[in-house]
């Protein structure tokens, strides 16, 4: 019998970002990397896990902004286009390491998996990524849940409610649309639990999210099972609990699975390491160095000598690290389990993107996880299935908190991205009044009016916030966000004086077009 | 990083690139040596950064992964920012922490140049309310923050986690009559976060402490509400071990 029960949780996703008013643009390359060194491979792991019978079980966000670019025609081109230059890259590496005995091993890693990202994606899915998510999704495999729609920081928005509800509503009608099921989980974008948005889920018959550690503990009252079982809010909201050790284990730069010194290093790559002249034609700017995924050296150590990578030391290395993850949750279990009243839940949840982007094994890891798993004394279970099968739980509300540094709002309101609240604030206030004034509009007012609603959500992204704090891509990030709010005051003002620009308009429909479905009454007052 | 990008710029813009990153270069040095010093701090702060502390969110942002012309791009595009006042007056409060909040706030023109120029000193305050923390909007305590016409925003530290409060942007104007107080926009009322645990009835008994221990509640420097403990962060070592405590 299974001393507890073991849920992994993963949360893809990207910010929306797709241009094709450019031939190029260096951001896309976010989601085409996390495609083909994330999503393919788990989709792959999943295959190879049903093929061998391996009951697995996982909870995965698809957030609403990768929804809309997983679908999108345009960006599954230019996906083709990146593999095709990676496939190039790839060919030239192997003819110019090919005689060596150290690096053309990895190199071939690399032909590889572009190779099969091709394959799958063009191929045997036939583009829609969706579809495969979905298909093991109706197979009980794995359970789909929705976030934010564009991942924006809830908790800073508490006081104005049209704003939460409009990010809630906006994500489960995009769900829906993709799979044609309501989600029963929220992942709430960094974790940012705060306790008003309680009603605001339960509102949309959210059944559960989860929050830290620290959301939980602080609840009110402490929950007297830690986090090794959920609570329930006192409006029936359950509220899953992250696992702190099991977080640090995977999570930490420094102490994690991924700091071992046979991993893939992610810093070392050959975009920063061989001429430009080289490099150029693989390139999205040929005097630009970006990172180009192809990365030969090894983890090493607090040292710029690093060793060479081996693939197949790496890969056994994280079969270690699964088993040593698996019993440090079945020690918890144990001594748990004796002090509970139902066997111990432990919730590790993680950014999918972490497995193969950055973690280059780690979907190595989390497939030899599962394998390793079965008839062992924990049950691998989704949040749903854990739900199900408990639905009562100790009445608790959490206290606002998140996942960023220090534990609270620090990263999405400091210096250098404070200034966005006023604007979003404002246009968020500027949106219900103008759902208020234009309840009925239909045809060429109803499109501006929704066009401006997807721009007061689009503002509202926490992974700008992030990204100005973090100084990494900051001014394209502060660009984001000036866009959406400039585009969204010069649609108030075209409805304010009664004069609409539709050549404007339709090129931004053009550009800015996630959410078709979306309806820009979901920002009308809440009564 | 990018020296060729930063050899394309002038003498100028590099010297002021090194100012905005707060490099204290002596005048009229030669444009290799600038580009030197700026290519320095530049890595200095990516390995300060990648030294930081191992939260979610640092991970969170290699899937961000740009170009090396992120970090220079970002100190040298200096967009011109948006407009940052509608002409209202208005105050929004907004919590960070248990101990700080931020507050933005805006002046109508037809306010401001009411304001400007009544006092040789400025005449705007925010006065921090402490509401009763039963929900009412009872005054228990506040504190005033002297602001100038200028300003538009202040993080204001909170003397304790678990507060009700709101902020008050006023104006001071002195005539004959005395001083009187003005209150011109009043914000919304926001609480910030505790810090403590707050037992039920048995939970903090023997079979709770160890399920607490192992959720890592020393980790998280979380301590049980103690009226008369004056810290409201618990210095490393000295944290609440359930079932220790007396």
């Amino acid at each position: 019998m299974a001393n507890g029960q073991l849920a992994l949780v993963l949360n893809a996703h990207q910010p929306f970002v797709r241009h094709p008013e450019y031939p190029r643009f260096l951001e896309e390359r976010w989601f085409f990397e996390a495609l083909s060194e994330t999503y393919l491979p788990l989709l792959r792991l999943f295959r190879r896990l049903e093929a061998d019978s391996v009951p697995f079980r996982l909870t995965l966000t698809l957030s609403p902004t990768l929804l809309s670019m997983l679908g999108d025609a345009l960006l599954g081109e230019r996906y083709l286009s990146y593999l095709d230059n990676q496939q190039r890259l790839a060919a030239s590496e192997e003819s110019r390491l090919g005689s060596d005995s150290v690096f053309a091993p990895v190199v071939r890693v690399y032909s590889e998996l572009y190779r099969q990202d091709r394959d799958d994606f063009d191929t045997l899915y036939s583009r829609d990524v969706l579809g495969a998510f979905d298909y093991f999704y109706k197979k009980g495999r794995i359970e789909l849940i929705t976030s934010g729609a564009t991942h924006a920081f809830l908790p800073m928005y508490v006081d104005c409610p049209e704003a939460v509800s409009a990010q809630i509503e906006t994500a489960i009608v995009a769900h829906r649309r993709a799979f044609g099921k309501h989600p029963s989980g929220f992942w709430l974008p960094q974790l940012g639990w705060h306790p008003a948005l309680a009603d605001a889920l339960r509102a949309y018959n959210v059944q559960y999210t989860i929050v830290t550690t620290r959301s939980a503990l602080l609840g009110s009252p402490t929950p007297r099972r830690g986090s090794f079982a959920p609570v329930q809010c006192p409006n029936g909201l359950t509220v899953f609990v992250r696992d702190a050790e099991a977080t640090k284990a995977v999570w930490s730069e420094s102490e994690g699975y991924p700091a071992d010194a046979v991993y893939r290093d992610f810093y070392r790559d050959i975009g920063f390491d061989l001429p430009l002249d080289y490099l150029g034609p693989f390139l999205e700017e040929k005097d630009a160095r970006i990172y180009t995924g192809f990365k030969y050296w090894a983890v090493t150590g607090q040292t710029a000598d690093k060793l060479p990578y081996d693939p197949a030391a790496a890969a056994a290395r994280a079969k270690e690290h699964a088993a040593h993850f698996l019993a440090a949750r079945v020690a918890a279990a144990q001594e748990t389990s004796a002090l509970m009243d139902r066997p111990p839940l432990m919730v590790c949840p993680y950014d999918a993107e972490l497995f193969g982007h950055w973690w280059f094994e780690g979907t190595l890891w989390l497939e030899s996880l599962f394998r390793q798993a079965v008839g062992g004394a924990l049950d691998v279970v989704t949040l749903g299935e854990y739900q199900r099968t408990q639905p009562r739980s100790q009445v608790s509300l959490p206290e606002f908190s998140s996942w960023g540094d220090g534990g609270y709002a620090e990263v999405w309101l400091d210096g250098s991205n404070d200034w966005i609240y006023r604007h979003t604030f404002k246009a968020a206030e500027r949106m219900t009044e103008l759902a208020e004034r234009f309840p009925d509009e239909s045809g060429l007012r109803e499109r501006i009016l929704n066009q401006a609603a997807r721009e007061v959500l689009l503002a509202m992204c926490s992974d700008w916030s992030l990204l100005m704090r973090a100084g990494r891509a900051s001014a394209f990030a502060r660009r984001q966000v000036e866009d959406a709010v400039a585009n969204f005051g010069k649609i108030y003002d075209m409805l304010c004086s009664n004069t609409v620009g539709t050549e404007w308009l339709t090129r931004l429909e053009k550009r800015n077009n996630i959410f078709p479905a979306l309806n820009y009454r979901i920002f009308r007052k809440k009564r | 990083m990018n020296s060729e990008k930063l050899e394309s710029l002038s003498l100028e813009a590099l010297y002021a690139l090194a100012e905005k990153m707060g490099l204290d270069l002596p005048v009229g040095l030669e444009r290799l040596f600038v580009v030197e010093e700026i290519l320095d701090a530049l890595v200095e702060d990516s390995e300060d950064r990648r030294a930081a502390r191992d939260e979610a969110v640092h991970v969170d942002e290699k899937k961000y992964s740009g170009s090396e012309l992120d970090e220079l791009d970002a100190a040298i595009d200096d967009l011109p920012p948006l407009e940052a006042r509608y002409n209202e007056t208005m105050i929004r409060a907004l919590v960070r922490d248990p101990s700080w909040a931020f507050a933005y706030w805006d002046l109508s023109d037809a306010e401001r140049a009411a304001l400007t120029g009544v006092d040789s000193e400025s005449p705007l305050f925010l006065r921090v309310v402490e509401l009763n923390p039963e929900g009412d909007e009872t005054k228990h305590e506040h504190f005033d923050i002297p602001v100038s016409i200028d300003d538009l925003q202040w993080y204001i530290n909170l003397p304790h986690s678990a507060m009700r409060f709101r902020i008050d942007l006023c104006s001071r104007k002195n005539g004959s009559a005395g001083s009187r107080l003005r209150v011109l926009a009043r914000s919304n009322t926001v609480v910030s976060p505790r810090q403590e645990l707050q037992p039920g009835p048995d939970v903090l008994d023997s079979s709770a402490a160890r399920p607490l221990q192992l959720a890592r509640i020393g980790y998280l420097r979380i301590q049980r509400s103690e009226p008369d403990n004056p810290l409201r962060i618990t210095p490393p070592g000295m944290e609440f071990q359930p079932g220790e405590a007396s």
